[in-house]
C-alpha cells in the first residue's frame, strides 16, 4: 500500500523485531465509545453484584459494616484501576475492548507495560471532562469532550491519557477474505491462450490488473469498458490484436496469464517453491467481493 | 509457479496461524506448551516472510491486507504486555522514588503552595469568622462545629469499617483527581491544591477558635501527617506531568511528557498508599476514646516514618 492510502485509511505501519513492516488499523473515538460503554456496563454490574455478595456474606456473619466498608474499597478500585489492571493482565484489552476486538499498544506497536496501562486509565479523569452531575459528588455523567477533542486533533486518535504514556488503540479485525479472484469467462481464457508467450507484465501493471479483476464484477459492462480502456487500448496496439477486442476481456486474459496459469506450451519457470507441487485446478474457488 | 498456486500452498499455514492466534489468546504460556510455541513461532515467521515478499510475489491487494492483519494479530500474541515485576517495583518505591522526590522541584513547589495557603487561611479563619463563612459556607461551618460537639467515643468496629472504606474511596479519589488535573499544564493541579489547602486551612483555623477545639484536634491529630502528605504528593506528581510539557529539557513535548509520566506514576502510587494508611488511622484510631497521648504518639510515629522515607532514604548519596 502506498503512503497516501495509509494516511487516508488511518493505518499505522509497525516495524517488528523480525524487521517486517506491517500495518494496523487505528480505532477511532466512536469505535472506542462502544467498548467503553460495554466496560461501564460490566463495571456497574460487577460492582452491584459484589455489593450483594459482600453484604449477604458479612450480614449473616453479623458484621455488615465490614461488608459495606470492603465494598466501598471495591468501588474505588473499580473506578480507578479496572481498565489499568485488565489492560496489564489481558495484554492491552479490557472485556469491552476484547468484545470489539480493540487492543491498546504502544506508539511503536509494541505491547504496553503495567505503568502505561494504569496511567492511561487514571488520566481518563481528565479526558472525561466536563462532567454532568446527576447526583452531585456521587454520580456524575462523563461527556468525554476533552478526550474527543484530543483524539480529533491527534493523527493517531490519541486522547490525553494515550498521549501522556505513548499508547494508541488499534483494531484487530479477523478477516477471512484473501483468495485470488478468478476469471470465469471462457472467451477471456481463450484470449489468454492467444497472447504471445513473452507477455510483458511489469509489477505496477500486475498490481493494477489484480485490483481491476477483483472489483470488476461490481461494475456494469459499460463502466468496465470505460475503466479498462485506459490500459487496454495501448496494450491492444502493443500486442497487435484486432480493433474491437473487448478491453475488459483483454485485461482478464492478461490477469489470467499473469496470476493463474501459463500457456500450456510454456516451460514452467524455476521457482524457489519448487518443492510445493502445484496440482492443476485448485479446489478453493474465491469470488471477489 | 503462479501466484494462484503460491496462495494455495500458503493457505494452510495462514489458516493454522489464525487458529493458533485464536487459541493462544488469553491462555497462559504453560498451557500452550513448548511444542505449541515453537509451531506458532515458525508459522509467524513464515507469514512475516510472505508479507515481506508480498510485493515480489505480486500478491493481490486483498491478500496483502489479510496478511497485514494476520501478522499484526500474531505479533500481539508473541509479544504480550509486561506486567508488574514485584522486585522491580520494590526497588523503585524504596530506592529510586524517595531519591527522586528529594530533589524534585515540583514537590517543593506543591509543599510550599499547600502549606502556605493552608497556614494563611488558618490564621485568617482563626481571627475572622466572616472569612471562614466566605470560604466554606455558613451551613458547612455549622455542620462541622456540630459534629464535634460530643467528645469522641466511637469504638464500634462494625461502623468504623464502613468509614474506613469510605475514607479510602473518598480521599484517595480526591488525591488521584488532583494528580490527573496536573496534566493541564500544571495549572489544574495548582488550582486543586490551592482549593484543598484553603478549605482545610480554614476549617482548622476556625475550629481552633471555637469551644469544640479539643474534640476537633483529638480527631485530626492521628491521621493528619499521612493524609496531608498524601495530598501534597499527589499534587506534586500531577504538576510534574503538567510542567514537563512546558519545560521539556531538550526533548519534544510528547517525549518529555512520556518521560515525566514514567517518574510521576510511582509517586501517585505512593500517595494512594498514604491515603489508605491515613484512612485506616482515621477510621479506627482518630474517633476512638483512646487517650490523646496515644493519638499524638501515632502522629509522631507516622511523621517519623515519613521523614525516614523522604529524608533518610531520599538523601542523595555518592554510590547511587
Amino acid at each position: 500500500m502506498t503512503p497516501g492510502s495509509a494516511t487516508i485509511d488511518t493505518r499505522v505501519e509497525i516495524v517488528t523485531p523480525e524487521n517486517i513492516a506491517f500495518q494496523y488499523r487505528l480505532a477511532g473515538p466512536f469505535h472506542r465509545l462502544g467498548a467503553y460503554l460495554l466496560d461501564v456496563l460490566i463495571r456497574v454490574a460487577v460492582t452491584f453484584l459484589l455489593f450483594w455478595v459482600l453484604m449477604l456474606g458479612t450480614g449473616f456473619a453479623g458484621a455488615p459494616g465490614f461488608g459495606l466498608g470492603a465494598w466501598l474499597i471495591v468501588w474505588f478500585v473499580m473506578d480507578w484501576f479496572y481498565g489499568g489492571l485488565f489492560e496489564t493482565f489481558w495484554n492491552g484489552q479490557t472485556p469491552g475492548k476484547h468484545m470489539l476486538r480493540l487492543r491498546v499498544v504502544s506508539d511503536e506497536g509494541q505491547p504496553i507495560n503495567a505503568l502505561q496501562a494504569v496511567l492511561r486509565n487514571m488520566l481518563r479523569t481528565l479526558d472525561s471532562l466536563p462532567l454532568i452531575p446527576v447526583i452531585p459528588n456521587l454520580i456524575e455523567l462523563p461527556t468525554y469532550q476533552i478526550g474527543l477533542l484530543a483524539s480529533a486533533a491527534s493523527p493517531r486518535f490519541q486522547r490525553l491519557g494515550d498521549l501522556a504514556v505513548g499508547t494508541m488503540v488499534i483494531v484487530e479485525e479477523p478477516q477471512r477474505h484473501y483468495g485470488m479472484a478468478r476469471v470465469n469467462e471462457p472467451e477471456a481464457i481463450r484470449l489468454a491462450a492467444d497472447l504471445p508467450a513473452n507477455l510483458p507484465i511489469s509489477r505496477g501493471l500486475a498490481r493494477a490488473l489484480s485490483a481491476y479483476v477483483q472489483r470488476r464484477q461490481t461494475f456494469p459492462w459499460q463502466r468496465r469498458a470505460e475503466i479498462a480502456k485506459h490500459v487496454g487500448e495501448p496494450m491492444r496496439v502493443k500486442l497487435g490484436l484486432p480493433p474491437g477486442t473487448s478491453y475488459d476481456l483483454l485485461l482478464c486474459a492478461m490477469y489470467h496469464r499473469a496470476f493463474i496459469a501459463d500457456r500450456v506450451d510454456e516451460p514452467a519457470p524455476i521457482s524457489p517453491f519448487a518443492e510445493v507441487v502445484p496440482t492443476g485446478q485448485p479446489p478453493g474457488h474465491h469470488h471477489p467481493k | 509457479m503462479k501466484v494462484a498456486d503460491l496462495l494455495e500452498s500458503r493457505r494452510d499455514n495462514w489458516r493454522e496461524l489464525e487458529r493458533c492466534c485464536y487459541w493462544m489468546d488469553g491462555r497462559r504460556l504453560k498451557k500452550v506448551g513448548a511444542a505449541g510455541v515453537r509451531r506458532f513461532a515458525a508459522l509467524y515467521r513464515a507469514a512475516c516472510a510472505d508479507l515481506a515478499l508480498a510485493d515480489a510475489y505480486q500478491l493481490p491487494p486483498n491478500t496483502v491486507h489479510y496478511l497485514h492483519q494476520l501478522v499484526g494479530r500474531a505479533h500481539n500474541q508473541l509479544y504480550p504486555s509486561r506486567s508488574f515485576v514485584m522486585a522491580e517495583w520494590g526497588r523503585e518505591m524504596l530506592y529510586d522514588l524517595p531519591r527522586r522526590l528529594f530533589g524534585d522541584n515540583c514537590l517543593r513547589l506543591a509543599f510550599v503552595v499547600f502549606w502556605g495557603v493552608f497556614l494563611a487561611c488558618m490564621s485568617c479563619a482563626y481571627f475572622s469568622p466572616q472569612f471562614s463563612e466566605a470560604v466554606v459556607g455558613k451551613e458547612m461551618k455549622e455542620q462541622i462545629e456540630h459534629s464535634y460537639d460530643e467528645p469522641l467515643n466511637r469504638n464500634d468496629t462494625n461502623e468504623r469499617s464502613i468509614m474506613a472504606g469510605f475514607y479510602v474511596k473518598h480521599n484517595a479519589s480526591i488525591g488521584l483527581q488532583c494528580f490527573s488535573m496536573g496534566l493541564l499544564l500544571g495549572v489544574g493541579g495548582l488550582f486543586t491544591t490551592i482549593s484543598n489547602a484553603a478549605q482545610l486551612g480554614t476549617v482548622f483555623g476556625h475550629m481552633a477558635s471555637v469551644p469544640q477545639r479539643a474534640n476537633f484536634f483529638q480527631f485530626v491529630t492521628a491521621h493528619g501527617p499521612f493524609e496531608l502528605t498524601g495530598i501534597v504528593l499527589a499534587a506534586a506528581a500531577g504538576m510534574r506531568l503538567g510542567f514537563s510539557i512546558i519545560d521539556t529539557g531538550g526533548y519534544s513535548r510528547a517525549a518529555s511528557l512520556r518521560r515525566a509520566s514514567r517518574e510521576a506514576m510511582p509517586a501517585a502510587g505512593a500517595s494512594v498508599t498514604l491515603f489508605c494508611l491515613a484512612a485506616v488511622i482515621e477510621a479506627f484510631i482518630s474517633p476512638s476514646s483512646l487517650p490523646y497521648s496515644f493519638k499524638a504518639f501515632v502522629a509522631v510515629l507516622s511523621s517519623a516514618m515519613l521523614l525516614f522515607y523522604f529524608v533518610l532514604l531520599g538523601y542523595p548519596r555518592e554510590n547511587a
